[in-house]
């Protein structure tokens, strides 16, 4: 199943959208954005699934917490930015 | 040893606060700097602590919640932000160092609302006067020499009154009285977490109410190819590496104070406080800054004797076992204020973890040391 990365500006962003996603049921992983991906450097993401994908964005959304990128990781790891 | 220097540095802690700042020394490393298991465990030690402070303080963002070294590290960033050479700075007239050297760095036009201590009333009516046409204002919440409680909620509306912003130092009611950063409506509240919220040294906070310049510039784990600070908090302002046992210990500080009742803590020191009034009293010659109504003071009270100077007496004190603190407490203007700048005070500052048997036996061995003068 592919992962979705979404990308936080900062570490605490992170981890308040991590427990926001968790209190709905939505397993979300906080982990370092891969370096390809990390634009500015050092940027922090949460990690979901595709199949949680839209409800994890519209929890987000709604509480003011959305991402600043999407990321897709395919299996080989390789990441590329989701536009639409 | 009977511990009475709480306002300095509350020694007794709830259990929990050491054993959890030795395991975060064992198992923790740096948040925010990687995403391997000890990184991990420490960013969610410091997240926790965040947001368990942002839930004590009613903050509604954990963003704006800031760790610092101490409070007048928190006070610095806070004076540094708000005030520009030449601005006028209305203070109180209970100020502590940490406020009024940074303002004096700043060459800040320094107004002082002076007041009577123990008459709330008057510190209203002397901001009132103070503030048409300043650029700024900081309040201490409570006079760590004297315990007096300022008005400060009467304060912070005069300031939203006249467009002045508000820098309130917490460092003596943080954890004893209620903090409510969304009523109190400042700019900055700022607090260390070795006094009332039993956290270990080395631990400060300061809550945000408004876009902060940092005063220390370095890594943050985030934005890394950018050459200036990021423009979000927290990481703006907590440059370098966290103080993470620190900063687990006090999350085990707060949590303890999160589980007591309501006001159980403040009427237990101020009940401390009325049981030692009521032994020392009696003694000749001893002066008791006491307010006629306790409710403007808290667990902290400041005395003077006529048959000893303050340091002598703090040591005989001392060496008897009962632990106080004599002379400025780095707050002269306090001082100044309320009529003891030439010989200082011995101040007793009481915790949640003394017991009336420790007012007892205290009160007995100042009365001895001062019959015996």
């Amino acid at each position: 199943m592919l992962q979705y990365l979404l990308m936080c500006r900062s570490l605490t962003y992170a981890q308040r959208a991590s427990k926001l996603l968790e209190r709905s049921g939505i397993t979300a992983i906080v982990s370092k954005i891969p370096k390809s991906a990390a634009g500015s450097g050092c940027n922090y993401c949460i990690k979901v699934s595709e199949k949680r994908l839209t409800s994890a964005l519209e929890i987000l959304n709604t509480s003011g917490l959305g991402p600043s990128r999407i990321f897709v990781m395919s299996r080989d790891g390789s990441v590329s930015e989701v536009t639409e | 040893m009977i511990y009475f220097d709480c306002a300095a540095t509350s020694l007794q802690k709830p259990p929990a606060v050491p054993c959890a700042a030795y395991n975060a020394i064992r198992t923790k490393s740096s948040p925010g700097r990687g995403s391997h298991r000890p990184a991990m465990r420490a960013a969610d030690s410091v997240f926790e602590c965040r947001t368990r402070l942002d839930d004590f303080f009613n903050v509604n963002d954990p963003e704006k919640v800031i760790f610092t070294s101490c409070a007048t590290h928190a006070l610095n960033i806070a004076v540094k932000t708000l005030v520009a050479p030449g601005d006028t700075v209305v203070i109180s007239g209970y100020e502590h160092n940490a406020v009024t050297r940074p303002l004096r760095a700043c060459n800040a036009n320094i107004r002082v609302a002076a007041c009577p201590l123990f008459e709330p009333d008057k510190a209203v009516e002397a901001f009132r006067r103070m503030l048409p046409g300043a650029d700024c204002a900081v309040c201490t919440h409570v006079s760590n020499v004297f315990g007096f409680i300022m008005p400060i909620e009467e304060i912070s509306r005069l300031c939203r009154q006249y467009g002045v912003p508000l820098i309130i130092d917490a460092s003596q009611s943080a954890g004893t009285l209620p903090v409510d950063f969304s009523s109190l409506n400042a700019s900055f509240i700022a607090m260390p977490g070795h006094k009332g919220l039993l956290g270990p040294q080395g631990t400060g906070v300061l809550l945000c109410g408004r876009q902060a310049d940092p005063i220390i510039f370095g890594g943050t784990g985030s934005a890394s190819t950018l050459d200036d600070m990021p423009d979000f908090l927290p990481d703006r302002l907590e440059a370098g590496t966290h103080n993470v046992p620190g900063i687990t210990g006090l999350n085990c500080g707060v949590c303890f104070l999160q589980n007591c009742p309501e006001g159980a803590v403040l009427r237990h020191e101020r009940n401390l406080m009325r049981l030692f009034i009521s032994r020392i009293s009696c003694i000749p010659g001893l002066h008791i800054y006491a307010a006629d109504d306790l409710k403007d003071q808290t667990g902290v009270l400041s005395v003077i004797s006529d048959k000893l100077p303050c340091d002598v007496l703090a040591e005989r004190l001392g060496s008897a076992g009962v632990c106080v603190r004599a002379g400025m407490h780095c707050a002269p203007l306090a001082h100044k204020t309320a009529g003891t700048l030439k010989g200082g005070t011995v101040r007793f500052s009481f915790s949640p973890f003394n017991t009336p048997q420790e007012v007892e036996l205290a009160a007995e061995i100042l009365k001895k040391i001062l019959c015996n003068a």
